[in-house]
């Protein structure tokens, strides 16, 4: 498998990972010729690039979400005080 | 009852007999014999006998109580300080101590009666229809990205959520979607909401509904079966978080994912960002290292290689070869000059011989050849010649032509 085939775009990131845990695995297992350790080398840091991507992939948001008419909705931050206490914005 | 009697015909008692005629007047009363009482419980003793001392009490009185292990092995809750009770049993007294205490057979929660009992109606109805089944409880993502909470947005266990979720996972996308999370309506409210965020926000990685601690009436939206129905549909994956790790709800059981508390719910939802970091660099260093480990060795390998093959390299025989034909051609040259020697000094020989045979060196020394002419051949023989004949002499540097006035012949040869 191509490491940078189209299909692995959407890969889930519990596959990414276990395709890396998988490709270390192999690796330390040994045995292998210099072009089959690039290989998985490369496949391995391609799938870690996924699993760093994927879990910075959203942004830090905390809001409140207002229904409205018409399946309709907005929505505003959402903060919370110092003393932990909630505040609607 | 004895009764001693005395000088003064008064009436003496002693402590056991006076004690088992109050206990007389307790068994007899219609109402001690048989009474239900509520209070809250105090000073709860679970005994390792297995036996519970407790009081029970309200605002202005309390009543020591015993309840024995025979009987509350019956009780499905579990009795603590503070919890309000409704006891059936038996007023007597504990002669020993001269105590009255209320001997407790049957407890149960104050105002739980009828809710319980609809509680488990509807749990045994929901379940007999499948929605409990762990068959279709969807799989929550490992990194959700967008979740939502269904709370009040202004208790505690919002800002639980929230402050667990951040701390475990910040960058992520928290939706709060306020509701009222007790009395009527509530139970509407959230399953609307249910239905509202599977219709606009699909996407959503899972939805937290929830509340703190409270009563089990507090609670109750929680078990309604218009909530229960609107978790069963929904598409998006719902987390129960509903009071404290003891109370259950219907909403807990046909849930996806049942929290103990709201901040159990975002501990279990939530990954710990930096951990699963960790682990992706540790396997990336692994990668690492392994390759260039492999590197190293298959360098290694092609060193040793290089070697070998210079050491078997073709030429090294050419080099052999070259140095042998060297020699060879030494040797040649040297047997060749050696043979030339031997020729020359052969002919060196020859000439010498043949010098010393040629006739004209004879002439020389002072000989002479006689040629018998016409004919010129060589006299070796007196008989070839008669007086007469014409001869030639040659001698070293000419020749002399003669007649032959007379010959004699050698009577001694020599």
């Amino acid at each position: 498998m191509s490491a940078k085939s189209k299909k692995d775009e959407g890969i889930s990131f519990e596959d990414s990972l276990k395709k890396l845990e998988e490709i270390v695995e192999q690796l330390e297992k040994g045995e292998l010729n210099l072009d089959e350790a690039l290989k998985l080398y490369e496949e391995g840091m391609y799938f870690s690039d996924r699993c760093l991507e994927k879990l910075n992939e959203t942004k830090q948001k905390v809001e409140k979400l207002t229904k409205e008419a018409d399946k309709k909705y907005h929505t505003e931050p959402f903060t919370m005080k110092g003393n932990g206490e909630v505040v609607e914005e | 009852m004895q009764v001693n009697p005395s000088p003064s015909n008064e009436k003496i008692f002693t402590v056991t007999s006076v004690t088992q005629y109050i206990q007389k007047l307790f068994s007899s009363d219609p109402i001690l014999h048989k009474v239900t009482i509520t209070g809250e419980i105090s000073n709860f003793i679970f005994h390792s006998s297995g036996h519970m001392y407790f009081v029970l009490k309200d605002e202005q009185a309390q009543i020591k109580c015993v309840m024995f292990r025979g009987s509350n092995l019956g009780i499905d809750f579990k009795p603590a300080d503070g919890l309000s009770v409704k006891a059936k049993g038996e007023i007597r007294v504990y002669e020993r101590r001269g105590e009255y205490q209320f001997y407790v057979t049957q407890m149960t929660e104050a105002g739980k009666g009828s809710l319980f009992a609809a509680f488990e109606a509807l749990k045994e109805k929901l379940k007999t229809e499948g929605l409990f089944r762990s068959e279709i409880k969807k799989t929550l993502p490992e990194i959700p990205h967008k979740i939502a909470v269904i709370t009040s947005p202004t208790g505690a266990a919002i800002r639980d959520i929230i402050s667990i979720t951040l701390r475990r996972f910040p960058n992520i996308h928290i939706l709060v979607v306020p509701a009222l999370v007790q009395g009527e309506g509530a139970a509407q409210q959230i399953a609307e909401n249910i239905a509202f965020l599977n219709e606009v926000l699909p996407e959503l990685d899972f939805i937290i509904i929830g509340r703190g601690g409270g009563s089990i009436e507090e609670l109750w939206a929680f078990n309604e079966e218009i909530l229960a129905r609107a978790i069963y549909a929904s598409k998006i994956p719902i987390v129960s978080a509903v009071g404290h790790e003891t109370d259950f709800t219907i909403s807990d059981f046909v849930s996806d994912l049942r929290a103990p508390t709201p901040s159990g719910a975002a501990e279990m939802t939530i990954p710990d960002k930096e951990s699963i970091v960790k682990h992706i660099l540790l396997l990336r260093g692994k990668l690492n290292r392994i390759v260039l480990h492999i590197f190293a060795l298959k360098e290694q390998e092609y060193a040793s290689l290089n070697d070998n093959l210079k050491y078997q390299s073709p030429k090294n025989k050419i080099l052999q070869h070259m140095q042998t034909i060297d020699d060879l051609n030494n040797r040649l040259r040297l047997n060749i000059k050696h043979i030339l020697n031997l020729y020359e000094n052969r002919l060196k020989n020859f000439r010498d011989k043949l010098t010393t045979l040629n006739p004209k060196s004879v002439l020389s020394r002072g000989y002479s050849i006689c040629l018998k002419i016409p004919e010129r051949i060589v006299i070796k023989n007196i008989n070839q010649i008669e007086e007469g004949n014409k001869i030639s002499v040659i001698v070293q540097n000419g020749s002399i032509s003669a007649d032959v006035s007379g010959k004699g012949e050698n009577k001694n040869e020599c």
